[in-house]
């Protein structure tokens, strides 16, 4: 502020050196990133308008087709199954891992002696390989499996359901356990939220007769908002993308009834060597992320400042 | 009489401590249910698993299912490949993520908002994205059937995720610390190493330890770069493995079990950072 003179030149010249040096801690991060997740990109748009496929590739033959790949795609009736599919799967979950995961947030945002030990130890599914809780799913959700067990033995159904066999029951089976994984992320996030909000809201809305409900209504809801925004978008982006998951518990089956844009292109690229087709179910993916990806950097960017 | 009061109101709360803490361990039971489950299966003898009754505790408790993959030249393979890539990514993203989360959480560096901005979107690129044209460009760099494919890749993940977690944990060094380092003659590199990295130690195990798990739990990358299954790791090798063993769930759980020990271990062990860092990561502050 009312520096001397000669200390603030020092500063000056101080700040244009260190600019440069933050550049160069900054720089290999940044090019990092820019080489193995910009080029693939750019190069995933290229590849999903030639027709390259496991012969052009070899040969080096391969052309130009235009948007011949997306028309392809969207007059395949099995790829419109599968972008329906994603949505469901995506929308499905998020219903319930978010109310779920919301209603735990409330729990565990009270203070008590085991809120935090608990709290941790749920997060354990949410950290365990994909691959193994996709395995579990299998297990559980197999004809003489845990769930049948237990709903036979409430009362729910009389005879065992082929969840994973039937193409109307297997989408269940795998929603339910990535709601698994994804309740404990959506409790953390919004557990953290809501220790933001301060007690003596609460206190005073209490001392003027508010109800739990009120409270809840007009104090809670208002003030978890952006953490609320959050968590829906950043369950959007990680749901959307499904692929362990589906891989490993279902392969994509029975009929592609679980099939979503992930396994899709990997099917397209990696069993079929349609390396264009593949890519072009990438960029599809891609587009719906980056529409909610934006609205999440905005919000990112409204904190930021 | 103001003691009193004061009493009622402390044994209702106590009270109403003892109820969360029951509803909690409820709800940790159930939820974790599958987890015992994955378990308790794997110690239960062929003979039960084929059984129609399904038993929700091992009749004849037996280790076999772990023995079958523990004597398995396969198993032991896996493992190690698992071990490797995992480290060997998280050791890349942190040399390389480190320092740029350093400079972004440190310096005015020209253009930061726009690398942000690429670290954020990066961050939601997935992997199903990345495979086809990541594996047409390795096959073209020779990088197919080298650990150096998957590693390379899933760092890309862990990196702008160390970035962004870190950056507020540099930010919220006071100035005067390097600005005393400076003072004492450090120049940037050795203030970074001295000053800096110790300062913020519980973020540096945070990192650490969430891209360890980061590799470990690779699935997609290592399972299409590297077709050899010499090369691959437990989590691609479970596909193998239950063609294998067909419906020897025990097994199978066994196996699972494995894979899921160094997670549990991280959460015995250190919760705390993980915890903080996940919520850091994913809602920045």
């Amino acid at each position: 502020m009312q520096a001397p003179q000669g200390k603030r030149r020092l500063n000056i010249s101080m700040t244009t050196k260190t600019k440069l040096e933050g550049l160069l801690f900054v720089l290999p991060g940044f090019l990092y990133t820019v080489a193995v997740l910009g080029y693939p990109l750019v190069y995933n748009f290229l590849l999903s308008l030639r027709n390259v496929d496991v012969r052009t590739f070899v040969r080096g033959t391969s052309t130009f087709v235009g948007l011949a790949n997306f028309k392809a795609l969207f007059s395949n009736p099995t790829f419109l199954l599968v972008l329906k599919n994603t949505f469901v799967f995506t929308f499905g979950s998020l219903v319930f891992q978010f109310t779920i995961g919301f209603a735990l947030a409330l729990l565990f945002a009270k203070r008590f002696k085991l809120a935090g030990p608990v709290r941790g130890l749920l997060l354990i599914a949410y950290m365990m390989p994909m691959s193994v809780t996709a395995m579990l799913g299998k297990n559980i959700f197999g004809v003489s499996g845990l769930i049948n067990d237990l709903l036979l033995k409430v009362g729910l159904i009389q005879q065992p359901v082929e969840w994973l066999v039937n193409t109307s029951t297997a989408m269940i089976g795998v929603v339910a356990m990535n709601c698994w994984v994804g309740i404990p992320f959506n409790m953390l996030i919004l557990t953290s939220g809501l220790t933001t909000i301060p007690d003596s809201l609460y206190d005073s809305a209490a001392v003027d007769g508010a109800t739990g409900w009120q409270r809840f209504r007009y104090i809670t809801l208002p003030l978890l908002r952006p953490a609320i925004l959050a968590v829906l978008m950043l369950g959007f982006i990680y749901t959307f993308k499904a692929f362990d998951l589906m891989f490993v518990m279902t392969a994509g089956g029975p009929l592609n009834s679980t099939d979503v844009l992930g396994t899709y292109a990997y099917q397209l690229s990696f069993t079929k060597y349609q390396f264009s087709l593949g890519a072009a179910t990438g960029m599809v993916l891609f587009c719906c992320l980056l529409v909610v990806g934006l609205f999440y950097l905005r919000l990112i960017a409204a904190e930021e400042d | 009489m103001p003691m009193r009061v004061e009493r009622i109101l402390s044994s209702r709360e106590a009270r109403a401590n003892a109820i969360y803490n029951i509803v909690a361990i409820t709800i940790a039971v159930i939820f974790l249910f599958p987890i015992y489950w994955l378990v308790m299966m794997s110690f239960k003898s062929d003979a039960e698993i084929f059984s129609p009754v399904l038993t929700y505790f091992p009749r004849d408790f037996t280790i076999e299912p772990w023995l079958l993959n523990i004597r398995d030249k396969e198993f032991f393979m896996s493992l190690r490949n698992s071990c490797i890539i995992a480290t060997m990514s998280m050791c890349l993203s942190m040399l390389i993520g480190i320092p740029a989360a350093y400079g972004m959480g440190r310096y005015k560096v020209p253009g930061r908002r726009i690398m942000l901005l690429a670290f954020l979107v990066s961050q939601m690129l997935p992997p199903s994205l990345m495979l086809t044209p990541m594996y047409l460009i390795f096959n073209k760099m020779g990088l197919l059937g080298t650990f150096w494919a998957p590693v390379v890749a899933i760092s890309s993940g862990s990196i702008p995720f160390i970035v962004i977690i870190l950056r507020s944990y540099f930010n919220s060094i006071p100035r005067s610390l390097d600005d005393a380092a400076r003072i004492d003659g450090c120049n940037a590199i050795q203030s970074f190493f001295m000053i800096m990295l110790p300062a913020i130690k519980t973020g540096i195990i945070t990192v650490a330890v969430i891209s360890f798990l980061g590799g470990w739990n690779d699935l997609a990358y290592s399972m299409t770069f590297n077709v050899m299954p010499e090369m691959r790791p437990l989590t691609a090798n479970i596909y193998k493995f239950q063609s294998k063993y067909g419906t020897r769930w025990n097994a199978i759980m066994a196996y699972g079990a494995i894979l899921v020990t160094p997670v549990v271990l991280a959460f015995v062990f250190l919760q705390k950072y993980i915890v903080g860092g996940l919520t850091a990561g994913a809602v920045k502050e």
